[in-house]
């Protein structure tokens, strides 16, 4: 035995109701196949609706005068025929509201033994449409931008507005590090390709002088960076370490910050997620944030971030005092008010002393990696390299990745390989996966 | 509306045939007919119309967006029909049901369109080149009668040989006759003197348009103004739909040229079942023609002629049985995959289309099924 | 051998007659005349009055007809005699020839071929002049394909007679008596490619028909203005062959989309969008129409302001280059 109920059909190719004229049946009639069991009246007719099944009339849904939806069920008619249908029977129900309960749950899913009503529910009344749940994709921000350096070998990709402002600003596409998720030229590399290009790059290639020597005396800046470089050099023993790491996730990471209103205005960077990431890995491994004298390393548990800032006069390294105090967002700011600063040439001395790690980006040269000398007073210097789509095996499949190279020289009287290579491996982890900031 | 003078009538409403001199060669056609024929006549039109019943009793279920009725208009179809030779090619305009029975193709092949699963339904060349369905009133009559040019091109008609020649028949109805393509037909068909027959079923209703308003002379005379040898009959009568189908046909498979034929029928039931002809017509002239039924008079005269009650009985319970058959198979019809949306469009390759299909495929399967559909 | 297209398409349509006998030609004043433009003269007397035959003034006739004839086996080649006459036949082929192989689901074919003088720069009267390409190649099912040279008239008529599918030609009749190399040894490319006739590396003129010549023109003087033009002859409007228009959009960075037909929701709407959505990051212009005025063909002597011309092709150069 079973419950079946008859939906109101579309009879006039996109009608969207009926209204209910006249019943020809009522509830406990035996009715058969086809029987006309209701008289509905359409915007285009009166039409006699014949009953798909036979048996009982169950209930009459709705009544005289309604109008009801095309859809909505108007009778349930219980089929008491002897032979049991061919799929499973709807349960046996106690009250017809039950019944029309249990019916409604199994009529959709029965093969063939409650037909849906099929055609012509294309003009539907004001249901209001749900967008359908998609499979998450991977990386979608990889499929939309990744895909296109592979399927169309192009070696430059901007949009339009990017070419533009390129072009305002006199600044090569060919020449500028892209870092955009799907290895496009964002707006921000353009802008600070721009600044590096003002300071310390030439545009154009200058013909052979005349004279045969240029003589440029040493002094102020120039001066004071040799003794440097050299009491670095000479006094410390430089032992430099490389790790290469997917910084995908940080791009990723950068790119909401960048979004995020918390951070509008204020320029963010991967070198803001890697000086974050040499703090909390100064705080495993504390003794790469230290001082040598030969009676006494004094290991610092403060951070003074020093960041090499280019200047048109030279390299100069002020740091950001007291760095680990500082949240996600003031550690944004205080870095870009460095590098304002720098390039005004307005660093005071007391800015670029009493520093106790050092971090330098080379990616912003366009530069893979290479082998800092160290900030004297100090056991630690990081470099920044460019972050680049490159080949990388993700599950056991190549895939194009932001790939870096974390690279980092040590003072080897204070820091031993070990110590080196688990602080380096800890900064490059961050940069993997910046959620360990979390910590 | 009665019968103009001019129609030819054999079989009468009340079962009986008319006699005089001018039907004389349309008896001797009947007199050949063999018992299996009229048996096969009665069946058909018999069953068609209770498979055409139920259709629209499903459509009324919500099991079509529409149904097309030929309910009333058996008998011209049948006899014609069955007058056509297997080597001819029929071309059907959309209501023809009962020629389609006789040529194999089901009620269910076409309640597939109906349904939305298919604009066509079947292989004419499975069929004995019966053509598909066209929607679109007096369009095929051009295709119809360009095929008959290519049988005259082939050779194949004026023979002599009225066994193997071939013809063509393409049916219409009467408010085709006002379509540019009809009468551009009929131009083409005198100019190269095609082997057709145009067989137009003057239902006299196009939706709610009386035939009177398309034109104010009988149907078959626009033809005559052609220089189209042309006939009306009673369409309701099945034995002279055969004798002058037949007798037509044979005309132009010979190179006699083209040939009209103007049945008078009505359609009984709507338009379609999106139409609602009380809202047109009146009673008293629908009781007229249900009258005139084509099925009843036949019975009669096969009575007379010695068919047996188990006979009827018999053709009764195979057409409910068949229509049983047929509910099953219209409720077990089911959907169309989405790729078939790129298939067929063009029979050679074609890139671009690829594309799209390819698409489409990978953006349904992006999506998580939904329970329970 | 210099030939002129007419010729050629004479020529081409013997060759496809002479290799398959179920090959017909029907259309108005096509039989002893020879068309009123002769591109079949000669081949009613060649081949005879069953293969060549003239009909009756229906153009739905005709198509309709050639339907039914493609029904029985035959591979009719229709002429309908002007582009503006061809809308009476409007519906046949856009709810009949083009559908009737879907509607089919595989078991027909139709190999037809509808024939169309088309375009301006003749200086004829009204319903003369027309371009209508783009109510068909919106219509799916359909083929489109246009020669712009002698040489490709030649082969690409033969091609389209070859073709299983309704194929709409477009002859550009100001070319009709226009010179140039036909080598009947030597097939020229598939009928469904574009093909660059002129390589360049600054900017892509793109077109079909009868103004290629006159890209070819403009490429010349902007050579000598210093700006390297690359000429792609669209050849089949339908369907596209988009492989080789984004290659050339994409390495030159800019493209110019040229038609006599008038711009609104025309061909080359479709080609400069598709062009922005597929070379969106290697454009260094947005991509730039020159059609017909979105008005009805107007009077011959109006026609040289109306159509593209040289002067409007380098100007939408210049815009282009500008970016």
């Amino acid at each position: 035995m079973a419950l079946f109920q008859f939906p109101l059909p579309d009879v006039g190719e996109g009608l969207t109701e009926a209204e209910i004229v006249a019943w020809r049946v009522k509830p406990g009639d035996q009715i058969s196949l086809n029987q006309v069991v209701v008289e509905i009246e359409t915007a285009k007719s009166l039409v006699e609706l014949p009953s798909p099944f036979e048996g009982t009339v169950e209930a009459l849904l709705v009544n005289e005068g309604d109008t009801v939806e095309v859809g909505a069920p108007i009778i349930t008619v219980k089929d008491d025929s002897p032979e049991p249908p061919a799929a499973a029977p709807a349960a046996p129900a106690a009250d017809v509201e039950e019944a029309v309960h249990d019916a409604e749950a199994t009529i959709a899913q029965d093969e063939g033994e409650q037909p849906a009503n099929l055609v012509g529910y294309g003009a539907q009344s004001d249901d209001k449409p749900t967008r359908r749940k998609r499979y998450a994709s991977a990386d979608k921000a990889e499929e939309s931008g990744a895909k296109l350096p592979i399927q169309d070998s192009v070696p430059i990709l901007a949009k339009p507005p990017i070419r533009k402002l390129a072009k305002e600003m006199g600044v090569t596409l060919s020449e500028v590090s892209p870092s955009g998720i799907g290895g496009e030229i964002t707006r921000d590399d353009v802008i600070s390709h721009a600044e590096q290009v003002k300071v310390f790059k030439n545009i154009d290639t200058p013909g052979w002088p005349k004279e045969r020597e240029e003589v440029i005396p040493v002094k102020g800046v120039r001066k004071a960076i040799a003794s440097a470089m050299v009491k670095s050099m000479f006094e410390a023993p430089h032992v430099s370490v490389f790790v290469d790491v997917d910084a995908t996730r940080t791009m990723e990471f950068v790119k909401r910050l960048k979004a995020s209103p918390e951070f509008a205005g204020i320029r963010i960077s991967p070198l803001l997620v890697m000086v974050k990431a040499m703090i909390w890995a100064v705080q495993r491994n504390p003794t790469v944030n230290s001082t040598w004298s030969d009676k006494e390393i004094t290991v610092h548990h403060y951070v003074n971030m020093g960041v090499a800032a280019a200047t048109p006069r030279g390299l100069i390294v002020p740091n950001v005092k007291d760095a680990h105090t500082l949240s996600l967002r003031e550690l944004a700011v205080a870095l870009e008010q460095l590098t304002v600063t720098a390039r005004e040439g307005k660093t005071s001395p007391e800015e670029m002393s009493n520093g106790t790690i050092t971090i330098t980006n080379l990616g912003s040269f366009g530069v893979d990696t290479g082998t800092p000398i160290l900030n004297p007073g100090e056991v630690t210097i990081v470099a920044l390299g460019t972050i680049k789509p490159k080949p990388w095996v993700v599950e056991g499949e190549v895939q194009s990745r932001m790939v870096t190279t974390v690279a980092a020289s040590f003072d080897h009287r204070v820091v031993d390989g070990d110590v080196a290579s688990r602080f380096v491996a800890d900064v490059a982890s961050v940069m993997e996966e910046p959620a360990l900031l979390l910590d | 509306m009665p019968l103009s003078p001019d129609a030819l009538q054999l079989l009468q409403p009340d079962g009986t045939l008319a006699t005089g001199d001018h039907l004389e060669p349309y008896h001797a056609v009947i007199q050949g007919l063999g018992e299996d024929q009229l048996e096969l006549m009665y069946r058909t039109m018999v069953i068609t119309r209770a498979l055409d019943l139920e259709a629209g009793t499903l459509q009324r279920q919500g099991q079509m967006a529409l149904w097309v009725p030929s309910v009333g208009q058996e008998a011209c179809q049948v006899g014609s029909g069955m007058a056509t030779r297997r080597q001819d090619a029929v071309f059907p305009a959309y209501r023809e049901h009962s020629v389609a029975r006789l040529h194999g193709v089901s009620m269910l092949q076409i309640v597939r369109m109906m349904r939305g699963l298919t604009h066509g339904g079947w292989d004419p060349k499975d069929h004995d080149n019966f053509r598909l369905y066209t929607l679109v009133i007096g369009s095929h009559t051009l295709h119809a009668t360009g095929y008959a040019m290519g049988i005259g091109l082939d050779g194949k008609a004026g023979t002599g040989n009225v066994e193997e020649d071939e013809a063509t028949i393409v049916y219409f109805g009467d408010g085709a006759t006002s379509q540019g393509d009809t009468h551009e037909a009929m131009v083409y068909a005198q100019s190269y003197q095609a082997p057709i027959v145009f067989f137009l079923q003057n239902n006299h209703w196009a939706i709610s348009t009386p035939v009177r308003v398309q034109s104010r002379t009988p149907l078959y005379q626009r033809a005559a103004g052609y220089g189209i040898p042309s006939v009306q009959i009673d369409g309701n009568d099945v034995l002279i739909s055969y004798a002058i189908t037949q007798q037509m046909m044979n005309q132009a498979r010979s190179g006699a040229g083209p040939q009209f034929i103007e049945a008078l029928t009505y359609r009984i039931g709507a338009h379609t079942t999106s139409d609602d002809p009380t809202k047109y017509r009146d009673d008293e002239e629908l009781r007229f023609w249900q009258e005139r039924d084509p099925i009843g008079r036949f019975r009669v005269y096969l009575g007379d002629k010695g068919f047996s009650e188990e006979f009827f009985d018999q053709v009764d319970e195979q057409a409910r049985d068949e229509v049983s058959d047929f509910r099953s198979g219209v409720l077990a019809l089911g959907k169309p995959d989405s790729s078939q949306i790129f298939q067929h469009v063009y029979s050679a390759a074609n890139k671009n289309l690829d594309e799209e299909a390819a698409w489409l495929a990978e953006f349904e399967d992006s999506f998580v099924p939904e329970g329970g559909h | 051998m210099a030939t002129t297209m007419a010729k050629a398409l004479n020529d081409g349509l013997r060759a496809a007659m002479a290799a398959d006998d179920k090959v017909l030609i029907l259309g108005e004043e096509v039989g002893q005349l020879g068309g009123v433009f002769r591109i079949t003269e000669g081949l009613q007397k060649e081949f005879g009055p069953q293969r060549v035959f003239d009909t009756p003034l229906a153009e739905s006739g005709i198509v309709g007809t050639a339907i039914g004839m493609a029904m029985r086996g035959y591979r009719p080649v229709c002429e309908i005699q002007f582009d503006g006459f061809v809308y009476p036949a409007f519906d046949q082929i856009t709810t009949q020839l083009a559908k009737l192989t879907y509607r089919h689901e595989g078991s027909l074919q139709l190999p037809v071929v509808i024939r169309i003088p088309y375009g301006g720069h003749i200086g004829a009267v009204e319903h003369h002049q027309e371009s209508p390409e783009a109510y068909f190649a919106h219509t799916a099912g359909l083929t489109l394909v246009s020669p712009a040279t002698a040489h490709d008239a030649y082969w690409m008529i033969q091609d389209a007679i070859k073709n299983p599918d309704p194929v709409i030609f477009f002859e550009p009749k100001s070319r009709y008596w226009q010179k140039g190399e036909v080598d009947t040894s030597n097939p020229s490319a598939d009928m469904n490619k574009a093909l660059v006739v002129r390589p360049g590396t600054d900017v892509t003129l793109i077109g079909h028909g009868a103004i290629v010549s006159m890209l070819m023109q403009v490429a010349e003087i902007a050579e000598g203005e210093g700006t390297s033009v690359e000429v792609v002859d669209l050849r089949s409007i339908s369907p596209i062959d988009w492989d080789t228009l984004v290659n050339s959009a994409r390495s030159t960075g800019r493209a110019v989309v040229t038609q006599e037909a008038p711009g609104n929701v025309s061909v080359g709407s479709e080609i400069a969008a598709t062009l922005a959505e597929r070379t969106f990051y290697t454009l260094e212009a947005p991509v730039i129409r020159v059609s017909g005025f979105d008005t009805p063909f107007p009077p011959a002597q109006l026609e040289s302001s109306y159509l593209p011309s040289v002067d409007r092709i380098l100007d939408a150069i210049d815009r282009a280059m500008a970016y």
